[in-house]
């Protein structure tokens, strides 16, 4: 190998979104002469077309630098909350972190929250200020706030412009310098940590790996230590940053396998790679991954039902944490519930459905996972139409996350009031500098998928920050609210919630129906119950006129294409009881959005 | 022989109403005299195609027709009679505007073979007039009904429309009223739908003007229903109502799905399940006719499904009963419990009520194919 272990260097940014990250990696990029200036183009390493959309990485890539001799080998990490293990994998493959934060705006809890990942992972953080070129950026106050977090003298505190490159071939100085060499003898058994794993339409499962020991060449038999799996490997290579091909990847390295498997469940985040046929103990830190926040999803057509499994199906093929079963709802038809690592996963989930499988889909508001004791036993409730109704059931437990909130102090009484409305309770509370305070909160995980992101950056003006982290289960007093149309449950309506909050939301839910429904020939009562006791009525009164004034001559050729086109409509119309009920509506009713959903 | 209904059109107005959209024009009068010669000449182009044909009743309609001379209305009914078959004891309707007739015009209007006279009263409420953009005052109805009579029309209707934006329950109880004590033989009501493509339509699509309420309006439509219907108006079609015997024959044909041939821009014809329309602007359709070729815009042929349609929903507007063969029961016995149908000889019915729904008793009554799931499983 030209490259001695003691020259490669694994590192990652960690960064807030809009911080800056992709635009330092172009910077790498060209200042290594890793892509020529006239192949460069922005967010060179967010290759979806969804990433580039949303301005969040998705999938981790590692792309090799060769510089002065050395090979960096800068490892990207995903930008989310929900892919809080994603991160944790990615770190684990490095060695080193470059802390990028925005001179103008400073610290944000997600990249504080990934910072203390990184230092409990043990990784040697070089703190980096980003667009010091800006005119808002107050580059003294975030260097003193950037050191006192890592522990350094404010000296050690970078400051570069992502936009214009400088600085940045000091921080390239500051990556070989500061950040160690890996270690793993290349003679040891192998053992390679997958830090991401995609599929591709022609080569099938290709993982992204960090070797850890020995040495894995290409065409090699490999078997997965946590799902058992075993497999024959075809080539492996690097990112440089297009895929090149090499004869084996040595340890300290990082770099892509061609599994030669068909699945992503069999070649999951953080598991092990080994030869077939060596023991050797997993590298620690695997976990499976774990549904979240689930939904039911139907296909507006009640027709496109395969075709929605299939699209599934295949989904499921490049998205290991992405689990659904069937699932039959009285007004939505056949669907399926669908388990998401987390509200960006569930949105991502559905545009590609929607955009690659030509698919029109209709999504229930989504909700945790509930455990109940029923009748002595304990019952996993992902669907709140299966969660027992008005109080007839024993101990509730509900997911609850450990919430890490950075809110300029100016806005500190709004957060806290929001995170007592929301159930939350009070961890602890940091002031970062006099003018910015981190505050933890345990929150129940319901109130997170609900709205709490949206009204936590309506109170702040868009200041504050937030990441969360899984924190288990907790009890908590949850009731079911049913909506009813007409005297009939409707099952895609009904929500599990806090007793406290039950009676709001179904106001708030009658209302919202009352609106949406059209007026039908009859007087229709819109309820919200508790089990048999109504909390709440609307009345969407009778529909008096309907009718063409005028019906001579050309008027009755018009008035039958009206006719024609109501008709189809009312074929698209969904039946409950009595009462038909738009796909819109239920669209609308269901929506979880910026401003849509009661609050 | 095929009774059949003459529709003719006149497009002219004296000025356009904001809330019309009708083909009518105003300021195209210079266009009057081509285009009563282009009547005549449209007649004598189709009058082959109607061999079998005897017309039972004549329409005159607009815009305005009465804009036009009577010298010219006269020629073009006498010119009529002479190229196609129409009945000495036809229904002959003409529609003027009050403000355009008096009872020299109307003596020779009637003279003429014009039999049936339909005044677009509208409203007798000055605001509601004014609103609505019409050229006339209340008073100038009662003129024109009078003068009617002294002139030998002994089958008047009064148009009229409700729910325009500041009509209260009231001011339409008085239009009732008043249009009650001047005795017409009949009396078309209409509530007033907002059309997209006119200056109200854009008005309160930009929210500058409201749309009527639906709610208002069936208020509206019951205190006719009672009014008139206690005056001794049978209520006979959603928007109609006269005194027994005097049903506009010529509009019932519609209803009833007789063929009927229309002449003049924009008419249109129906015979069997073709349908076919003329050119809408009027110089296109009198380039058309003076070139010797028929001015037709546009034609169709409908399909069984499309002819089920067409009788269901016209039938459904009048009070003859569509025949409950082929009906969902269920459907049928809904409808009836919701007060909407009422069982009758004749078939179903719709009741007062179930008229100013035509709509939803049609969609409910069309068979349809099977739904998405109302039940799972």
């Amino acid at each position: 190998m030209a490259i001695p272990t003691s020259r490669i260097r694994n590192f990652c940014i960690v960064a807030h979104i809009d911080h800056g990250k992709s635009t330092l990696a172009d910077r790498l990029l060209e200042l290594t002469h890793t892509v020529e200036a006239r192949a460069m183009r922005a967010q060179y390493l967010d290759r979806m077309e969804l990433e580039r959309e949303r301005g969040i990485t998705i999938k981790a890539q590692a792309v090799r630098l060769l510089h002065d001799g050395y090979e960096l080998n800068l490892i990207d990490t995903p930008g989310h909350v929900d892919f809080t293990y994603e991160v944790s994998r990615s770190l684990a493959a490095c060695e080193g972190a470059i802390l990028l934060v925005d001179a103008a705006q400073g610290l944000e809890a997600q990249t504080l929250a990934n910072y203390h990942l990184a230092r409990d992972a043990g990784l040697v953080i070089i703190p980096v200020l980003n667009k010091i070129d800006l005119p808002a950026a107050e580059p003294a106050r975030r260097r003193e706030e950037l050191a006192a977090l890592v522990g350094e003298p404010p000296e050690r505190v970078l400051a570069v412009s992502a936009k214009t490159g400088e600085g940045v071939e000091e921080l390239v100085r500051a990556v070989i310098d500061r950040i160690p060499a890996p270690e793993g003898h290349a003679d040891a058994p192998l053992r390679a940590l997958i830090f991401d794993s995609a599929f591709d339409p022609y080569r099938g499962v290709i993982t992204y790996l960090r070797v850890r020991e020995g040495t894995l060449p290409s065409y090699a038999r490999i078997r997965m230590l946590a799902t058992g799996v075993a497999s024959d490997a075809e080539e492996v290579g690097v990112m440089a940053p297009e895929a090149t091909p090499v004869e084996a990847l040595g340890p300290g390295e990082v770099g892509y396998l061609v599994t030669g498997l068909k699945d992503v469940h069999l070649a999951k985040v953080g598991d092990t790679i080994t030869l077939d046929g060596s023991t050797v103990e997993p590298l620690p830190g695997y976990r499976e991954p774990k549904p979240m926040v689930w939904c039911g999803l139907f296909p507006a057509e009640g027709g496109d039902y395969p075709a929605l499994r299939e699209a599934l199906d295949r989904l499921r093929l490049s998205d290991a944490a992405l689990v659904y079963e069937p699932e039959v709802s009285q007004a939505l038809g056949f669907g399926f519930r669908v388990g998401f690592l987390g509200l960006l996963h569930m949105e991502i989930v559905r545009e590609r459905l929607e955009r690659e499988f030509g698919l029109e889909l209709i999504a229930t508001a989504p909700n945790v996972e509930f455990h109940v004791e029923r009748a002595g036993r304990a019952i996993v409730v992902r669907n709140p139409a299966e969660f027992p109704p008005g109080g007839d059931h024993g101990r509730v437990e509900e997911p609850v996350v450990f919430a890490t909130i950075i809110t300029p102090s100016t806005f500190l009484g709004a957060v806290l009031d929001l995170c007592q409305e929301r159930r939350g309770e009070l961890v602890d509370m940091t002031y970062l500098t006099p003018e910015r305070v981190e505050v933890h909160y345990v929150l129940p995980l319901a109130e997170i998928v609900f709205d709490f992101f949206d009204q936590l950056k309506s109170r702040t003006r868009g200041y504050a920050s937030l990441d969360y982290e899984p924190w288990g289960y907790q009890e908590a007093d949850l009731v079911r609210v049913d909506v009813l149309l007409h005297g009939e449950p409707v099952d895609a309506f009904s929500s599990v919630v806090h007793r406290e909050r039950a009676y709001r939301y179904g106001r708030q839910m009658t209302e919202r129906l009352k609106e949406l429904i059209p007026r039908q020939l009859f007087d229709v009562a819109v309820q919200a119950a508790i089990g048999s006791r109504i909390i709440a009525r609307e009345t969407i009164k009778a529909k008096r006129k309907d009718v063409l004034a005028k019906c001579y001559g050309g008027d009755i050729t018009r008035k039958r294409k009206l006719l024609e086109t109501q008709k189809r409509g009312k074929e698209r119309l969904r039946r409950v009881g009595k009462v038909d009920v738009p796909q819109e509506a239920f669209i609308e009713a269901l929506r979880v959005d910026r401003k849509g959903r009661p609050a | 022989m095929i009774a059949v209904g003459l529709y003719v059109h006149v497009p002219f107005c004296r000025t356009r109403c904001g809330y019309c959209d009708f083909n009518a024009y105003a300021g195209l009068d210079d266009l009057a005299p081509r285009y009563v010669r282009a009547l005549a000449a449209e007649a004598s182009l189709v009058a082959p195609a109607w061999g079998d044909a005897r017309f039972t009743t004549v329409f005159v309609g607009g815009g305005t027709p009465t804009t036009l001379p009577p010298t010219s209305l006269e020629r073009l009914l006498a010119e009529l009679r002479a190229i196609l078959p129409i009945d000495d004891d036809a229904e002959v309707t003409i529609e003027a505007n009050p403000e355009t007739v008096d009872e020299g015009s109307l003596g020779r209007l009637r003279a003429a073979g014009y039999r049936r006279l339909s005044l677009g009263a509208q409203s007798f409420d000055r605001v509601v007039l004014a609103r609505l953009e019409r050229g006339h005052d209340p008073d100038a109805v009662g003129r024109a009904v009078r003068a009617a009579r002294r002139a030998g029309f002994d089958n008047v209707n009064l148009d009229l429309i409700y729910g325009v934006d500041g009509e209260g329950l009231a001011s339409w109880r008085e239009t009732l009223r008043a249009t009650i004590a001047l005795g017409p033989e009949h009396v078309s009501a209409y509530a007033l739908t907002i059309e997209p493509a006119t200056p109200l339509g854009r008005q309160v699509a930009d929210g500058l003007r409201p749309a009527p309420d639906p709610d208002v309006q069936a208020d509206m439509y019951e205190q006719a229903c009672e009014l008139l219907g206690a005056a001794g108006y049978r209520h006979y079609e959603v928007s109609n109502w006269a005194r027994p015997g005097f049903e506009c024959r010529h509009n019932l044909g519609y209803w009833r799905r007789h063929p009927y041939l229309g002449l003049g821009a924009g008419a249109h014809s129906a015979r069997g399940p073709a349908r076919w329309w003329n050119l809408r602007p009027p110089r296109a359709y009198l380039a058309s006719v003076e070139a010797g070729s028929p001015p037709v815009g546009g034609a169709e042929e409908l399909t069984s499904e499309q002819i089920e349609l067409e009788e269901r929903f016209l039938r459904l507007r009048t009070r003859e009963g569509v025949a409950p063969d082929g009906l969902d029961p269920a459907v049928v016995d809904g409808l009836v419990d919701a007060g909407l149908l009422e069982r009758a000889p004749a078939g179903l019915i719709p009741t007062e009520r179930g008229l100013l729904l035509v709509n939803e008793l049609v969609l409910a009554l069309v068979p349809q194919r099977p739904r998405a799931p109302a039940t799972a499983g």
